[in-house]
């Protein structure tokens, strides 16, 4: 059987052969402790490092194209966008937010939700 | 007396309860993914599924209200997927809408509810009465379990003809719904079935889910069915799955 690789946490996950996975949806389905927010490929949160098995996926999808843009030819792609039919290891950042989550417009937005009704 | 099943015994009856009647099947999704219908079909299923489809958010609000405050992970997963249908991106009916406007139809014409089958109005009024007065996890069991999770299976056979120059010639932009629900469902159902693993704890629990997963199914599977019906078969007759050798010689036209 085909198997997902999640090194970053030590997890393996079997899946039948002659299926085509989505990432995001085994690594919820096991538990195996990768971030996550929206599942919809607009976050960004569920960024992986593809190690091995890169053959094996999906082509990029819209969402993701324009999400991870240069990040692609990295090597980077979606948990959430991406399905697997073989064998695959991924790694990530434990610590990782959204892709959105360091910047200007983010910081002000936050600034913005955390302030006191009365400060508004 | 059934037994308590454990967790992966459950989870293979769930997914047995909808063996058969699994919609990419039906009629209509076998005509949409071999490339028989036309514009004027899909602007009929446009109309169909927004009423279909628009019942969703409301009917997990009435799931929402009747889930207690003890299974807070199950109301937080029903919250989260109320706001990401509604609010966090484009709203999903509005997607919807822009692909039946591509297809010819207008908003009005798609939102006008006597515009839709029976059976649509039937299978939203039975979606109403399930959520509104059943246990949550039979009511998650039967709305995300059954309905939701197989949109993935439903729409990664339908999308790619969509957009395919030799196919329907589609834009990614005109078929937005589509690829957004492949991946967003794929969450939502596997929550769904951690809901209902974790929340039906007991024997009649279980075979109520199990029960309500199979009548979903079988829901889904007919309204597909009627819009094949309705809509295709004036024109294309009894559907009759092309054999391997004309669908080879339709993929090489």
């Amino acid at each position: 059987m085909p198997c997902i690789r999640f090194e970053t946490t030590d997890r393996t996950t079997e899946y039948p052969a002659g299926e085509s996975v989505n990432v995001l949806r085994m690594a919820i389905r096991h538990e195996v402790g990768l971030p996550w927010k929206c599942g919809s490929g607009r976050c960004g949160t569920d960024r992986i490092l593809v190690k091995e098995g890169a053959d094996h996926l999906d082509a990029p999808r819209r969402r993701e194209r324009e999400r991870l843009g240069p990040l692609l030819d990295e090597g980077y792609r979606l948990a959430c966008q991406t399905y697997t039919s073989g064998d695959l290891v991924v790694t990530w950042d434990p610590e990782q937010k959204g892709l959105d989550e360091g910047s200007e417009l983010h910081a002000k937005l936050k600034e913005r939700w955390l302030a006191a009704p009365d400060s508004t | 007396m059934t037994d308590l099943l454990n967790e992966s015994d459950f989870r293979d009856a769930l997914e047995q309860a909808m063996t058969g009647t699994m919609a990419k099947d039906a009629s209509f999704s076998r005509a949409w993914a071999t490339g028989k219908l036309d514009r004027k079909h899909f602007v009929n299923w446009a109309v169909n599924h927004y009423h279909y489809v628009g019942a969703f958010a409301d009917c997990l609000a009435l799931i929402y209200a009747n889930t207690p405050d003890s299974a807070r992970d199950a109301k937080d997963f029903l919250l989260q997927n109320m706001y990401e249908e509604e609010l966090s991106d484009d709203r999903h009916t509005d997607l919807l809408i822009r692909f039946g406007e591509v297809c010819g139809a207008t908003r009005e014409q798609i939102m006008d509810r006597r515009n839709a089958m029976p059976y649509t109005k039937g299978m939203a009024g039975w979606q109403y009465q399930l959520s509104a007065t059943q246990h949550f996890a039979v009511a998650t069991a039967a709305m995300v379990v059954g309905l939701e999770s197989q949109v993935p299976s439903i729409y990664r056979t339908q999308y790619p003809v969509l957009i395919d120059e030799a196919g329907y010639g589609f834009t990614e932009h005109d078929c937005e719904f589509f690829d957004l629900h492949i991946t967003s469902d794929e969450v939502h159902g596997e929550r769904g079935y951690q809901i209902v693993l974790k929340y039906a704890d007991t024997p009649a629990l279980q075979q109520a889910c199990i029960i309500a997963v199979r009548e979903a199914a079988d829901m889904r599977f007919n309204y597909t069915k009627s819009l094949y019906e309705t809509y295709v078969k004036p024109d294309l007759g009894e559907w009759v799955e092309p054999t391997a050798t004309e669908a080879r010689v339709a993929s090489l036209v």
